[in-house]
């Protein structure tokens, strides 16, 4: 949106990007699809910027593998909202994810500071 | 595994996940809305700037419904859309290839319900697998089956280690006497085990004891079915305990039990059930000789029947050891009691079925010969869509969609066909099914419908989808859509035209046999005139009263003092014979057909030597002087009885022709003697008055066996009287008069079975021709889907050569070569059908020679068929042909 910053759609990051934030949105507890891009929003400074849209097959995709559980609930403004929790599942490959992406973050830092 | 769950699921609840899809979004939405709101945007640049932010809707809902769902579900959801539209533009296909595999589908799915309704779990006992039946075999000049004795089946059951249990068993008709008037019923003499052994047990009180089957103190118990039970006692619940009248003994028989509804015993027809320690006389059940009843029997888990067979072996030569007078060459044949019920319909339905699956095989022909004319219309479409990417795999997947939905489409008004079909067929059917046996458009019925019109599906898309291969692209492009199909096409369709006609031969050919077979069965001579011949059977009940005592009375099975009938069968007789419209009438132990009769060994004085194998047997029967007369049997020499002799203590006997050829061809057999049992036996000799023509007396086309008749005069012995009488007029007019008659004479007269004797003659038919109507109409279809199939292909193939039909004509040919091209065409393809068609049938004959009677494949009447076929093939490649003389030379060169 800014014209000072520079924003990055997730898609355009690594593959799976997507799939780890989410997963990493929701270890905090559990919540609906616009929170968590509000989050990933928050928390990246707002430089990873989600195409919203693109949040959904993503969710239904981890639902459909088992990774997370749905359930439909009210908001904090007393709307009919889809919530949703990780399963144990999902917490496991939370945190492959996440030794993964450490060890590719590293790698990737180590090459770029090789003069 | 979890996420293909998941997947299934979805696709039930598709919907649901939709709508919940679109809550979700626009919750996203409106948050996000709300949120911009409160940034102090607009309302309106709000809700823009959030749809902005969010992205394509419609495309991310099909991205996320993705992964729910099956892709390639999704594109063959597509498929069939496509497919349902190519139909719908071509209607006049689709209703011709729909309606085609709608004969062929709904036949087989009629056809398959009946032959599956007499699959052996349709019997309604546990276990049915394991329950068969004893019958007593004996080896003559060929095996000939027979009853148990009963002290041969107390041998079986004590010795046998194959079986849970053996139960004896016979159905006879019994008369119960109650309140209103005497009602014939069907009564099974079982042994205690039976109920235990066939797994079902009564619904109120029990079944029989071991010590009430006991042959020395029998008890008069009787159970009864439920059926009984609600028609005589108003389905009171008090009624165990009761006792009723079963005569002709007019025994009293207390009721113990009531079977559960449904339940009519192995006859199928039984509605009381007594003990089977009362089935014959203590006499007659001592005799290892007298054989008349079949034992059913309950094979141990695990026992197969050839363990059984053989343990039977064993048990029936040791029996033969021990007791070589009666037991010579006797044998036991362990027979499963579904073959039992169902064996008779087996061969006729199984080549029904092979019929309609060949009539469903010509459709099939049918509709993949339109097909591969439909992809030659289409190579452009074909081409287009190779080009703009298509896969070969993706587009053969196409048209085998495309075919699929055609022959469910043809499932789908197939089965509406065999619901009628069944229902016609049952309720026409003279073939009765038992009544367990309910042929219907079950589940199993429908898997295979489904199952089977998929089969045709992929098989009718296959073909022209293969044939189709390797289009050249720019060939095809470049092609007039009316060009003629490739060499290869033309001689595929070739191929299946001559296959549709060789399989129409077959089909043709099989009626034409059936239809000869069943003509020679009616012009059948079954020794007696059966026209206008009324039969019926009366049971004449006895009264206690004891009479003078008959001199001479030597039939063991009647207790002595015999007790006296109410009324005389040759008074009643009078009654019957002064009726107006009755020429002549007669009075016997049992008529013709009528399924009664027994038979004895005999022995003819100075006869050769004889084994257990060609020892003489003979069928007794007890007539009154004009029985010859009434149903107009030749006496070939000799004279009938006079009624003088018709007495106790004549012996005088009448024998059929096949007596005077066994001892004394060539000779004069009047006044030489024949007595039962052996030469030594201590029967009285009995001196032949006269031969009569052998009669068809047990079943047409021809008695079980051999054995020849032998006629001995009548007296009044025997209390089930059959009487047949010629009538002047119809004689079905006759059965009221008939029946009031007997109410006259006596009012405790039951009169059953009252039938013309031509429908005893035609029930002993009626399978052939049930067979020969249904291939009939099998053999119609198969004609009409094959010429409707020529038809097709020779106008397709004029309309694709009227180009050079044209050239021809222009250059100088005339009609009659058009007409000769075309037709000569047309005449190597239906004369190579009908040459294979004929081997074919050759090869076929074995499977329906059980089903025929005096005919061989090389009949005229198949001869004729294959005439008929000809004729209307050739028909129908001539009209084309005619058609294509008409071309006009212009024309045809312009349509290019």
């Amino acid at each position: 949106m800014g014209e000072t910053k520079k924003a990055t759609a997730v898609g355009d990051m690594l593959p799976g990007t997507l799939d780890m934030l989410i997963l990493k949105a929701l270890s905090r507890g559990e919540a609906h699809g616009y929170s968590i891009v509000q989050f990933i929003h928050g928390a990246s400074r707002d430089v990873l910027k989600v195409e919203e849209g693109a949040l959904y097959p993503a969710l239904h995709r981890l639902e459909v593998r088992g990774l997370l559980r749905a359930e439909w609930g009210t908001s904090e403004n007393n709307r009919r909202a889809k919530y949703y929790r990780l399963t144990a599942a999902g917490r496991r490959e939370l945190e492959a994810e996440a030794a993964y992406w450490d060890r590719v973050a590293a790698a990737v830092t180590r090459v770029m500071q090789t003069t | 595994m979890k996420a293909f769950w998941h997947r299934l699921v979805a696709i039930v609840r598709r919907r649901r996940l939709d709508r919940d899809l679109d809550d979700e979004l626009a919750f996203h939405l409106a948050m996000r809305e709300a949120d911009y709101r409160t940034d102090g945007l607009s309302a309106d640049a709000a809700r823009e700037e959030a749809r902005r932010q969010f992205g394509n809707v419609t495309h991310l809902k099909e991205q996320t419904r993705d992964m729910w769902t099956f892709p390639s579900l999704e594109s063959f959801r597509q498929d069939i859309r496509y497919a349902l539209r190519t139909l719908r533009k071509s209607p006049g296909f689709t209703f011709v290839a729909v309606f085609a595999l709608a004969v062929g589908i709904g036949g087989n799915t009629a056809i398959f319900s009946l032959v599956d309704a007499i699959r052996s779990r349709a019997l309604p006992y546990p276990d049915p697998d394991r329950l068969v039946q004893l019958w007593g075999n004996v080896q003559r000049t060929r095996v000939e089956r027979r009853g148990a004795s009963y002290p041969d089946y107390l041998d079986w059951r004590a010795q046998s280690k194959s079986f849970e249990d053996i139960a004896a068993a016979d159905a006879q008709w019994m008369t119960f006497v109650g309140s209103d008037e005497p009602e014939r019923i069907q009564t099974e003499f079982v042994a205690a085990p039976y109920f235990s052994l066939l797994g079902v047990s009564p619904a109120r009180g029990r079944g029989f004891e071991a010590n009430e089957d006991d042959v020395a103190r029998p008890a008069p118990v009787v159970v009864l079915s439920d059926g009984f039970w609600k028609r005589r006692f108003a389905a009171d619940p008090q009624v165990i305990g009761r006792t009723i009248t079963l005569c002709c003994a007019a025994r009293q028989y207390t009721v113990v039990g009531v079977m559960p509804p449904g339940f009519k015993g192995l006859s199928d027809t039984a509605e009381l059930w007594v003990p089977f320690a009362l089935y014959a006389s203590p006499a007659t059940m001592a005799a290892r000789g007298s054989r008349g009843f079949v034992a059913l029997a309950r094979l141990k888990p695990g026992v197969t029947l050839a363990t059984a067979q053989s343990e039977m072996d064993t048990i029936s030569r040791r029996l033969e050891q021990a007791y070589p007078n009666t037991n010579e060459k006797r044998a036991v044949e362990v027979s499963p009691l579904a073959v039992e019920l169902f064996g008779n319909l087996r061969p006729a339905l199984l080549t029904l079925m092979a019929a309609v699956a060949f009539v469903l095989l010509i459709a099939c022909a049918n509709v993949a010969n339109l097909l591969i004319a439909r992809s030659e219309a289409r190579r452009r479409e074909i081409a287009v869509r190779t080009a703009l990417g298509a896969g070969r795999g993706r587009l053969l997947r196409q048209l085998v969609t495309e075919s699929c939905v055609l022959t469910m489409l043809g499932a789908a008004v197939g089965l509406i066909l065999a619901r009628v079909a069944v229902a016609t067929l049952i309720a026409q059917s003279p073939v009765t099914f038992p009544s367990f046996a309910t042929p219907d458009l079950d589940t199993r019925v429908a898997v295979f419908t489904i199952a089977v019109s998929l089969v045709c599906g992929l098989l009718v898309g296959l073909v022209p989808g293969l044939q189709a291969q390797a289009p050249d692209l720019s060939s095809s492009l470049k092609e007039s859509a009316r060009s003629s199909g490739g060499r290869q096409s033309q001689r595929l369709r070739s191929a299946l035209v001559i296959a549709e006609v060789s399989l129409a031969v077959v089909l043709l050919v099989g009626a034409g046999l059936m239809i000869r077979s069943v003509r020679n069965l009616a012009a059948l001579n079954p020794g007696f005139d059966p026209q206008s011949v009324l039969t019926l059977h009366v049971s004449i009940p006895r009264t206690s009263v004891p009479p003078a005592a008959p001199a001479g009375a030597e039939a063991p099975a009647t207790p002595a003092p015999a007790p006296r009938p109410v009324v005389e069968g040759r008074v009643l007789l009078d009654r019957l014979r002064a009726i107006p419209g009755v020429a002549a009438a007669t009075l016997a132990n049992g008529l013709p057909l009528d399924g009664d009769g027994g038979a004895s060994f005999y022995a003819a004085e100075g006869q050769p030597a004889v084994n257990a194998q060609n020892v003489p047997r003979i069928y007794v029967h007890l007539v009154t002087p004009d029985f010859f007369s009434t149903l107009r049997i030749p006496v070939v020499s000799g004279r009938t009885f006079n009624d003088a002799e018709i007495s106790p203590t004549s012996q005088v006997a009448i024998v059929s022709e096949g007596v005077v050829k066994r001892f004394w061809p060539g000779q004069d057999p009047i006044g030489k003697r024949v007595k039962f049992g052996s030469l030594t036996s201590s029967s009285p000799w009995m001196s032949i008055v006269g031969v009569v023509g052998e009669v068809k007396y047990r079943g047409l086309p021809q008695n079980p066996t051999a054995d020849p008749d032998i006629y001995l005069p009548f007296a009044d012995r025997n209390s089930l009287l059959g009487i047949a009488l010629r009538t002047t007029v119809p004689p079905s007019s006759l059965i009221g008069t008939v029946r009031a008659a007997v109410r006259a004479a006596d009012p405790s007269i039951p009169v059953y079975n009252i039938a013309t004797m031509d429908e005893l003659v035609s029930r002993q038919t009626s399978q052939s021709r049930f067979t020969m109507w249904l291939m009939g109409v099998f053999a119609a279809c198969a004609l009409m889907l094959a010429v409707v199939g020529i038809y097709g292909v020779m106008s397709y193939l004029v309309s694709q050569r009227t180009r050079e039909i044209g050239i021809r004509l222009a250059l100088g040919a005339k009609g009659q070569d058009i007409l000769r091209l075309v037709v000569g065409n047309g005449a190597r393809l239906i004369g190579a059908g009908i040459v294979l068609g004929i081997a074919a049938s050759f090869a076929l004959q074995r499977l329906v020679s059980s089903l025929l009677f005096g005919v061989t494949t090389a009949d005229a009447a198949a001869g004729f068929a294959v005439v008929i076929l000809a004729a209307v093939a050739m028909l129908a490649c001539y009209l084309p042909a005619l058609r294509a003389t008409r071309v006009s030379p212009l024309n045809a060169l312009r349509s290019e």
